[in-house]
C-alpha cells in the first residue's frame, strides 16, 4: 500500500458519507457536485475574498510572532516577568476573545485592522509558549561552555539560544499559520463591515446558499493548506541548512 | 611511585594540598602559589544527598602539568571540575586558579571547558565552532591560535566546512578539543571528554590531545574512568572516593609519549598500582 493510499481511502469515505447525507438532507449539506459547480463558477470572486482574508491573516500572524518572540526573550531573562506575564497569557488563551471582536470594530473601525488584531491575539499564545520553550532548549552543556567563557547574556542569547530555538519557532508556525487563516475568517464573521471569506461564508449560510458557503469553506481550507505547505518547505530547508536535520 | 612531598617542586601536580593560609596567599597573587591551582578544604553538599560531593578536598596542581582524576561514578569528580570552572560554588573552602578565584579566571578567559559531550553548535560549521570562544567575551585578552592550524593538528583539515551532524563521534570530540585550544587558555578542564567514544577512537584522540598539549603546555585537569587513558596522558593521577581526593600517583614515564607506550612494562606497573587504588575506591563506595 502506497503512502497516498490511507489518506485517499479516508478522503473517499468522507465523500461517500457526505453524498449520502446531502442526497437525503438537502438543507443540511449541498451535494459535492453542487459545491464543485459553485466553486468553479465563482472561483475568481472567492479568490478575491480569500485575498482579503490573507491581508488580515498574514499581518496578524506576523505581529503575533514578533511580539511573542520579543516577549519570550524578555521573559527568559527575567523570572519576575515570567511569573507576572505567564498567568495573564494563559488566561487570555482560555478566554473567548472572539466576544471582543465587536468592541475592536468600534475602536478600530470597519476595515482590516480589527481582524488583524483579532488574528494576532488568537495566534499569540502558541507562538509565545513555543518561543519560550525554544529559548530554553539550548544544550545545557553548550551553555556551560558559554558560562565558562563568561559570555554576556546578549552573546548567549544571540549566538546560542535564538539559533537553538529555530525548530521550536517552526513548530509554532506549523500551528499558528493555518490558525491565522481560520482566526481571520472567524473575526470577519463576528466583526462587521468588511469582505473576506469569513463574511462571505456567513452571508451565504444566512441566505441558505449552502453550495456557495461550502465553496467558501473549501477555498479557505485550500489557503490554509497552501500556507501550511509553505511553512513545511521553509522549515525543511532552513533546518537542513542550519544543521538541525541531516 | 606515590608523590611523597607536600612542597611543590618541578613540573608536576602535588598533594596533599595547601593550608588555608597558602590558598589565600595564592588568591592574593603574592606568593609562589600564584603558579598553582589550589584547593583548600573545599566542601560541597547537594540537597537530598546523604554524603557530600566534596568533603574537604585539598589539592595543588603545578602550572603546565597534566593532572587526572579517576574514580567510581558519583564520587564528586565532575563537581570538583565544575568548582574549578566556577560553574558550581563550593559551600566552604578556598579555590584559586593561579592566584585568582575561578570566576575571575573565567572572566579573563583563562579557563577552557571541555564537557562530557562535545556540545557543538549544530548550525555552525566545524571552523565556526572552533572560532566561537574568540567571538565571546571579547573584552578579555587572550592569545588566539589559528583555528585552521589547530584543526590541522587534530586531523580535521578536510572537515572544516562540514556541520557537526556530518561528523563521527570521534571527529566531534576533536572539534571540541580544538575549540578549547583556540584561545590558548592557561587551564583546560576536561570532564570525561572521551566517555562516549569506542576504545580505538578514544586511544587515537587521546594521543592527538597529548600532541597538542605537548605543543601548547596548558595546565590540564582531566576526569576519566579509564586508567589506561589516565596513565597515557598524565603527570599525576589521583583516585577520588566519596568526596575525597587520594594521594596522587606520579606517572614517571618519559615525554613525549608515543603511541604504543601502553605496551611497556613501566606502563603496566603504573596501571596495576592505579587499578589497586581504584578497586579500594570502588569497595569504599559500595560499603
Amino acid at each position: 500500500m502506497g503512502a497516498w493510499a490511507p489518506p485517499l481511502v479516508a478522503f473517499g469515505a468522507v465523500v461517500l458519507v457526505w453524498e449520502l447525507v446531502a442526497t437525503h438532507e438537502r438543507f443540511l449539506l449541498p451535494t459535492i457536485g453542487q459545491v464543485g459547480s459553485d466553486l468553479g463558477g465563482h472561483l475568481g470572486t472567492l479568490l478575491v475574498y480569500g485575498g482579503d482574508t490573507l491581508a488580515e491573516a498574514v499581518p496578524g500572524v506576523a505581529i503575533s510572532y514578533a511580539v511573542a518572540v520579543l516577549l519570550a526573550v524578555a521573559m527568559d531573562q527575567s523570572r519576575l516577568l515570567t511569573r507576572a506575564v505567564l498567568p495573564l497569557a494563559v488566561t487570555l488563551n482560555v478566554s473567548p476573545l472572539l466576544a471582543i471582536a465587536p468592541t475592536l470594530t468600534v475602536v478600530l473601525g470597519f476595515g482590516h485592522a480589527p481582524k488583524i488584531v483579532m488574528t494576532a491575539i488568537i495566534t499569540f499564545f502558541p507562538a509565545l509558549i513555543n518561543a519560550l520553550a525554544g529559548l530554553r532548549s539550548a544544550d545545557p552543556r553548550a551553555l556551560e561552555v558559554f558560562q565558562s567563557l563568561s559570555a554576556s547574556r546578549w552573546e548567549t542569547l544571540w549566538r546560542l539560544q535564538l539559533p537553538a530555538s529555530l525548530p521550536y519557532l517552526f513548530a509554532a508556525a506549523r500551528v499558528v499559520v493555518p490558525l491565522s487563516v481560520v482566526g481571520a475568517a472567524i473575526a470577519e464573521m463576528v466583526a462587521q463591515g468588511s469582505g473576506g471569506l469569513g463574511a462571505f461564508i456567513e452571508q451565504q449560510s444566512a441566505n441558505a446558499q449552502l453550495g456557495y458557503a461550502w465553496a467558501g469553506i473549501i477555498t479557505l481550507a485550500a489557503f490554509g493548506l497552501v500556507l501550511t505547505a509553505l511553512v513545511l518547505v521553509a522549515e525543511d530547508k532552513v533546518l537542513r541548512w542550519r544543521g538541525f536535520k541531516e | 611511585m606515590r608523590a611523597a612531598a607536600s612542597t611543590p617542586t618541578g613540573n608536576t601536580a602535588l598533594s596533599p594540598g595547601p593550608s588555608g593560609q597558602e590558598a589565600r596567599a595564592a588568591a592574593a597573587g603574592d606568593g609562589p602559589e600564584a603558579g598553582l591551582i589550589l584547593l583548600s578544604k573545599v566542601t560541597k553538599r547537594f540537597p537530598k544527598m546523604s554524603t557530600p560531593a566534596l568533603d574537604g578536598v585539598d589539592l595543588a596542581i603545578r602550572r603546565g602539568s597534566f593532572f587526572t582524576i579517576v574514580g567510581p561514578s558519583g564520587v564528586g569528580k565532575s563537581t570538583l571540575l565544575r568548582v574549578l570552572a566556577g560553574l558550581t560554588k563550593p559551600d566552604s573552602g578556598q579555590v584559586s586558579v593561579f592566584g585568582e578565584p575561578p570566576a575571575e579566571a573565567s572572566r579573563r578567559k583563562h579557563l577552557g571547558w571541555v564537557p562530557q559531550s562535545p556540545a557543538l553548535l549544530p548550525w555552525r560549521s566545524v571552523l565556526d565552532n572552533v572560532k566561537l570562544p574568540l567571538q565571546l567575551n571579547r573584552r578579555a585578552e587572550c592569545q588566539p591560535r589559528d583555528p585552521e592550524t589547530i584543526l590541522g593538528l587534530l586531523g580535521l583539515s578536510d572537515a572544516m566546512d562540514r556541520l557537526p551532524a556530518q561528523l563521527s563521534g570521534g571527529m566531534r570530540q576533536r572539534v571540541a578539543i580544538a575549540r578549547a585550544f583556540s584561545f590558548a587558555p592557561p587551564v583546560l578542564l576536561m570532564d570525561e571528554p572521551f566517555g562516549a567514544l569506542d576504545e580505538i577512537t578514544r586511544e587515537h584522540v587521546a594521543h592527538l590531545l597529548l600532541d597538542l598539549w605537548q605543543a601548547e603546555r596548558p595546565t590540564v585537569v582531566f576526569v576519566t574512568h579509564s586508567v589506561t587513558e589516565a596513565v597515557v596522558l598524565s603527570d599525576q593521577v589521583s583516585v577520588m572516593r566519596q568526596g575525597k581526593l587520594g594521594q596522587p600517583v606520579d606517572i614517571a614515564l618519559p615525554r613525549p609519549r608515543p603511541e604504543g607506550i601502553e605496551d611497556s612494562e613501566a606502563f603496566h606497573e603504573l596501571e596495576r598500582e592505579l587499578r589497586a587504588l581504584l578497586r579500594e575506591a570502588f569497595a569504599a563506595t559500595a560499603r
